[in-house]
C-alpha cells in the first residue's frame, strides 16, 4: 500500500520534469541554449504567485472547469498498471474506463474554451473535439487488444501477465497495437505532428487556444493536467508495451520504470524535431493510420492468433 | 522474431498506402524490402539453408538500397511530381483497408488448411499481396504505380519464403523478376509518360 501511494506521488512529481526534459532535448537538438531541467517546477511556482484575472464575460464554468479537467486525470493515476512490485489495488479498470475518463477531462477543457466566448476558444474547442473523436476508437481498440493478449480485460492484471510471459506468439498484433498507441500518445498530448505546444499562432493552435483566457492558479491547473496526461500515456505505454522489470526489487523497479519514461520522452522529442506539423485537415490521415493499426491488431489477434 | 518482422512488413505496407509524398513512399518501400530481407535471412539461418540466406542478402542490397536509390535519382532527373494524391480518399481507406484484411484473412483459410507450418504468415502475406494491389490501384501517377508493382513482388517473395520453406527456384525467379522490373522502370521513366505531362 505504501509503495502504491509512493508511486502515485512520484508520477505526479515527475510529470513536470518529463515535460521540461522533452523541451530541453528539443532545444539542445536545435542548437539553442537548453532550458534547465527544473523549468517545469519553476513555471508552476511562478504561476502560483501570479494574480488571477477572470474575464467578466465568463460564467461559473470557468471557475469549476479547471478542477474538473485535472481531477479525472488524477483519478486515472490511481488506476494505472503497477509500476514496480506487481501490486495493484483497482482491478476493474479496462480500456473503456481509461478512455472515458480521458474524454471526460477533454470535455471540460472544451467547455472551458467555449465559455469565455472568444473566437480563439471556440476554434480550439472545435479542433480538440475533432481530434479527440478520432483518438477514442483507436485508443479503445489498441488497449483492448493488448489486454486480450495479456489474458485479462483489466489493464493492471494484463500488464502483470505480460510481464510474466511475454507474448512471443502474438508479436505481430502486439507490434500493431504499439504503433497505434504511440501515434495516440503524440496526438492526444498535442505534440508536433498534430499540434505545436509552443506556439501561440492562431493557425496552429489547438490546446493553447482553449486556455488563452486563463491566468495564475487556473492556468497552473491546466498546465499540470497537460503534463500529467503525458505521464499517463507514457506510463501506460511503458507498462504495456515494454513489459519488463516488474519482478525486480521495488527500488530498482522504480528506477527502471523512470528510465523507460525518459526513453519515451527522448523518442517523442526526436520525432518532434524531425517532423513538420501536419496541416489540420491532414491530421485525420495520421489518426486514420492509428485506427487501422488498432483494428488490425485486434483482427490479427482474433482471426489469425498471430 | 519471424512474427515481429512479418508484422513490420505489413506495417510499412499499410503506412505506404497512406503516404502522400513520393520520396516518403520510396522510403517506405525501402524499409519494406529491408524487413523482407531480414526475414529471409532469419528464416535461412533457422532452417540452415544457404540459398535462402544468399537471396536475403541479395534482397538487402538490391531492393532495400539499390532500387530505391535509382528510383529517387530518376524521379529527381525527370522532375516527377512529388505530390501523389491517392484516388481513394483517406477516410474511405480507413474502412477499406481493415475490411480488405478481414476478407483476406478469411479467404486464406482454405489455403492455410493445406499448409502444415506457418499458417499465420501465409495469411499475412496474402493480405500483403492484396494491399499492394490496392496501392497500385489507388494512384494515378506512374511512379507510385511502379512502387505498387515492386511491393507486389515483395509480397510474392514473402509468400514464397513463408509458404514453402525451401524454394530456390522461386527465389531465383523472384530476383530475375526484380532485374526485369528495374529495366521496366527505367524504360517507363525514360519514355516519360504523356499522361503525366498532361496533368
Amino acid at each position: 500500500m505504501i509503495v502504491y501511494g509512493l508511486t502515485i506521488i512520484l508520477l505526479i512529481f515527475l510529470s513536470p520534469l518529463v515535460t521540461s526534459f522533452i523541451k530541453m532535448i528539443k532545444m539542445y537538438l536545435l542548437y539553442k541554449k537548453p532550458i534547465p531541467i527544473f523549468q517545469g517546477y519553476r513555471d508552476f511556482s511562478k504561476l502560483l504567485s501570479k494574480e488571477m484575472i477572470i474575464s467578466k464575460e465568463t460564467s461559473s464554468i470557468t471557475r469549476i472547469a479547471p478542477y474538473l479537467v485535472l481531477s479525472p486525470l488524477l483519478l486515472i493515476l490511481f488506476f494505472l498498471p503497477p509500476i514496480a512490485g506487481g501490486e495493484y489495488y483497482v482491478s476493474f479498470i479496462d480500456a473503456f474506463t481509461i478512455t472515458g475518463l480521458i474524454s471526460l477531462s477533454t470535455f471540460f477543457l472544451m467547455i472551458l474554451g467555449l465559455d469565455s466566448a472568444s473566437s480563439f476558444g471556440g476554434l480550439g474547442s472545435s479542433r480538440e473535439a475533432f481530434i479527440s473523436a478520432l483518438v477514442e476508437p483507436a485508443m479503445i481498440l489498441a488497449l483492448f487488444s493488448v489486454s486480450m493478449m495479456g489474458n485479462n480485460l483489466g489493464l493492471g492484471q494484463a500488464s502483470v501477465n505480460l510481464n510474466n510471459d511475454f507474448p512471443y506468439a502474438h508479436m505481430a498484433s502486439y507490434l500493431f497495437a504499439a504503433i497505434s498507441f504511440f501515434i495516440l500518445l503524440i496526438a492526444e498530448n498535442g505534440r508536433i505532428p498534430v499540434d505545436n505546444p509552443e506556439t501561440h499562432l492562431e493557425l496552429t493552435m489547438v490546446h493553447e487556444a482553449m486556455i488563452l483566457d486563463l491566468s495564475g492558479f487556473y492556468l497552473m491547473l491546466i498546465e499540470s493536467a497537460g503534463s500529467i496526461k503525458f505521464m499517463i500515456f507514457a506510463s501506460i505505454f511503458a507498462s504495456l508495451f515494454m513489459p519488463f522489470g516488474l519482478h525486480l526489487p521495488i527500488f530498482l523497479g522504480i528506477i527502471v520504470f523512470v528510465l523507460k519514461i525518459f526513453f519515451i520522452a527522448i523518442l517523442v522529442s526526436l520525432l518532434e524535431v524531425n517532423t513538420a506539423k501536419l496541416r489540420l485537415f491532414k491530421v485525420p490521415n495520421l489518426l486514420g493510420i492509428a485506427i487501422v493499426f488498432a483494428f488490425l491488431s485486434l483482427i490479427t489477434f482474433y482471426v489469425l492468433g498471430a | 522474431m519471424t512474427s515481429l518482422l512479418i508484422g513490420l512488413f505489413l506495417a510499412t505496407l499499410i503506412v505506404a498506402l497512406f503516404t502522400m509524398r513520393l520520396y516518403r513512399l520510396i522510403l517506405w518501400y525501402s524499409l519494406n524490402s529491408l524487413t523482407l530481407a531480414l526475414l529471409a535471412i532469419t528464416i535461412g539461418i533457422n532452417i540452415d539453408d544457404n540459398a535462402m540466406i544468399i537471396s536475403g542478402f541479395l534482397t538487402l542490397v538490391l531492393k532495400a538500397f539499390l532500387i530505391p536509390y535509382i528510383l529517387k535519382r530518376v524521379s529527381i532527373r525527370f522532375d516527377l511530381s512529388r505530390q501523389i494524391e491517392p484516388n481513394i480518399p483517406v477516410h474511405y481507406s480507413v474502412i477499406l483497408v481493415p475490411a480488405l484484411l478481414v476478407f483476406t484473412f478469411y479467404l486464406s483459410e482454405p489455403i492455410t488448411n493445406m499448409i502444415s507450418s506457418n499458417t499465420n504468415d501465409v495469411a499475412i502475406s496474402i493480405s500483403a499481396l492484396f494491399l499492394s494491389l490496392l496501392l497500385m490501384m489507388e494512384h494515378r501517377n506512374i511512379a507510385p504505380k511502379i512502387i505498387g508493382f515492386l511491393t507486389i513482388e515483395n509480397s510474392l517473395f514473402l509468400l514464397g519464403t513463408t509458404a514453402t520453406n525451401v524454394m530456390p527456384m522461386l527465389i531465383e525467379l523472384g530476383i530475375f523478376f526484380d532485374l526485369l522490373m528495374a529495366i521496366v522502370i527505367v524504360n517507363l521513366l525514360f519514355g516519360h509518360d504523356d499522361e503525366e505531362v498532361a496533368e
